[in-house]
């Protein structure tokens, strides 16, 4: 019990943080309202030239909605990587490690507390931006439902993330790979064409990867909250979570080998 | 002249200084070069199934972003530091630049080389080639296009990023703008009515940095060659002229620095 609540002050502390300067917080935010628009445009002239109501199974409200949540997911995650890596390679992971708590658990915890009003900013506005182009979405209660989605989402993203970040024990930059994962996010995890207008054999593949479970499996299952995607989401996303997470540990345990830190 | 030795001199540091890490400056660059390759098989992937848009296809795709890439690069390489501007003029590190004998813009902006750059720079001519429009009288124009559009992308990140001798620490509406440069410039033109045309050739002059930039590229007009030119002396001009009239307004911090 203690160790939950030594772990939930580290993620309240972060959450309150974050509110610190809400300017920053804001205005970073904003950002969505562009990219919004712009998919706005994008598919409003691509479902008008394919003279279809509805594509692949989404109509074009279902399809911004569905955008909507994937940059959420995209733009309310902190830069764990980049953190981590600088951890690394200042030293300052010395301090932490000698501290009664684990490394990658405060990690996870203040990653969560810097996530929840980015991301709840971020839907605020994307949402408003969406509402007022296209109208309320389709089935508003699938927010709720894909809201355990959202949280593995988040795990997942967390878990690559700190792997990327930890390979500072190893190479100078990690900046590179922090770009491929997120290209790499884009494209599998269908942020800025749902996965379902792919080919199907391009689909399938992406589809069973982790990127769709951190992001096409919650947005789609906010645009169609049915119980069978449910089920298929939760279960797949479960898998990723505990085979990612057995291996970031295990990168842990082994980086930690090499750690060298020098003076103080 | 003594400006241009002067600024030869300036990027020969910087990439020798980027070359001292030589593992962190490759893995940019091809990271770099990596990263745009699969951000653009989302558009192959899209053009694929949809075709075109309004008559843009992806060959047009291809030019657009390529010209972007290349033109981001080349800043990143040459003024690297402007990406920074706001930050160095609200933490009052212009000092450094406004004690030495030289251009202070000129010098605060070139004084930091973004290695990855280079494979924005390199991609960008990879793209094209492989546009299926390539000519090599198409190549002259694309480096002159790459000229201009870093021109216009140059003069306005100096532009939004001086509005921090005004508003203090922009680092948000610094990111926010130069997003909205790159997102507007990728996307295809002919998805914009009128109205958004309009700002996109003056208040967030994304067109001048992608669609005609390629369309200049792809068959050579007068039209588009006078927009560019008219577009990138344009907005140089103003640049400079809101920096030096910020410079007047800006307060040293007086504090303790040291430029590495």
């Amino acid at each position: 019990m203690k160790t939950v609540s030594k772990y939930w002050s580290i993620f309240q502390i972060t959450l309150i943080n974050s509110l610190a300067y809400p300017g920053e917080l804001i205005g970073r935010s904003l950002m969505i309202i562009p990219f919004m628009w712009i998919f706005y445009q994008l598919w409003k002239v691509t479902f008008a030239a394919a003279g279809a109501e509805v594509i692949s199974g989404l109509t074009l409200r279902d399809t911004l909605w569905y955008l909507m949540l994937a940059e959420t997911i995209e733009l309310g995650r902190p830069p764990i990587a980049r953190t981590l890596s600088e951890n690394v390679k200042d030293g300052s992971i010395a301090y932490i490690l000698n501290k009664p708590y684990d490394f990658l658990w405060y990690q996870f915890s203040a990653a969560m507390g810097e996530t929840i009003f980015r991301a709840a900013l971020n839907a605020l506005f994307g949402g408003l931006t969406v509402w007022t182009l296209v109208g309320a979405p389709n089935h508003p209660q699938g927010f709720w439902i894909a809201l355990p989605a959202i949280l593995g989402a988040w795990i997942l993203h967390f878990c690559v993330n700190a792997m990327i970040g930890l390979s500072a024990f190893i190479v100078e930059d990690v900046s590179a790979f922090t770009w491929i994962y997120q290209k790499l996010a884009f494209i599998f995890g269908g942020m800025l064409i749902p996965l379902d207008f792919y080919p199907n054999w391009l689909q399938a593949i992406a589809k069973a990867l982790p990127f769709a479970s951190a992001i096409y499996g919650p947005a789609r299952l906010f645009v169609t909250p049915t119980l069978e995607l449910l089920i298929n989401v939760m279960s797949l996303q479960i898998v990723w979570i505990l085979v990612l997470s057995f291996t970031l540990a295990f990168i842990y345990r082994r980086g930690l080998t090499q750690l060298t830190v020098n003076g103080g | 002249m003594k400006t241009l030795q002067f600024l030869l001199a300036i990027w020969k540091a910087n990439l020798q200084s980027a070359l001292e890490y030589r593992v962190s400056f490759l893995s940019q660059m091809i990271g770099m070069m990596v990263n745009n390759f699969i951000y653009f098989a989302i558009w192959i992937i899209f053009f694929d199934r949809f075709k075109d848009v309004r008559g843009w296809g992806v060959g047009d795709m291809y030019i657009t972003f390529g010209i972007l890439a290349s033109a981001f690069g080349l800043v990143s390489i040459l003024f690297g530091n402007a990406f920074m501007l706001s930050d160095v003029i609200a933490k009052g590190r212009l000092d450094y630049y406004l004690s030495l004998p030289k251009p202070v813009l000129l010098h605060a902006i070139s004084s930091r080389m973004v290695a990855s750059g280079v494979g924005d720079f390199f991609y960008g001519f990879l793209s094209y080639a492989l546009s299926g429009y390539f000519s090599w009288d198409g190549l002259l124009r694309y480096v002159l296009a790459l000229l201009l559009a870093a021109t216009v992308f140059a003069a306005f990140l100096i532009l939004t990023q001086s509005l921090a001798f005004w508003f203090g620490m922009m680092n948000n509406f610094s990111a926010l703008a130069l997003n909205a440069m790159l997102t507007f410039g990728i996307y295809p033109i002919t998805l914009f009515d009128n109205y958004a045309k309009i700002i996109l050739f003056t208040l967030i002059p994304a067109a001048l940095m992608g669609a005609i930039p390629a369309e200049f590229i792809r068959a050579f007009t007068w039209q588009s060659l006078s927009q560019m030119l008219i577009g990138a002396i344009g907005f140089i001009g103003l640049a400079v002229f809101v920096f030096n009239r910020g410079l007047k307004r800006y307060e040293s911090g007086s504090a303790i620095q040291v430029e590495v």
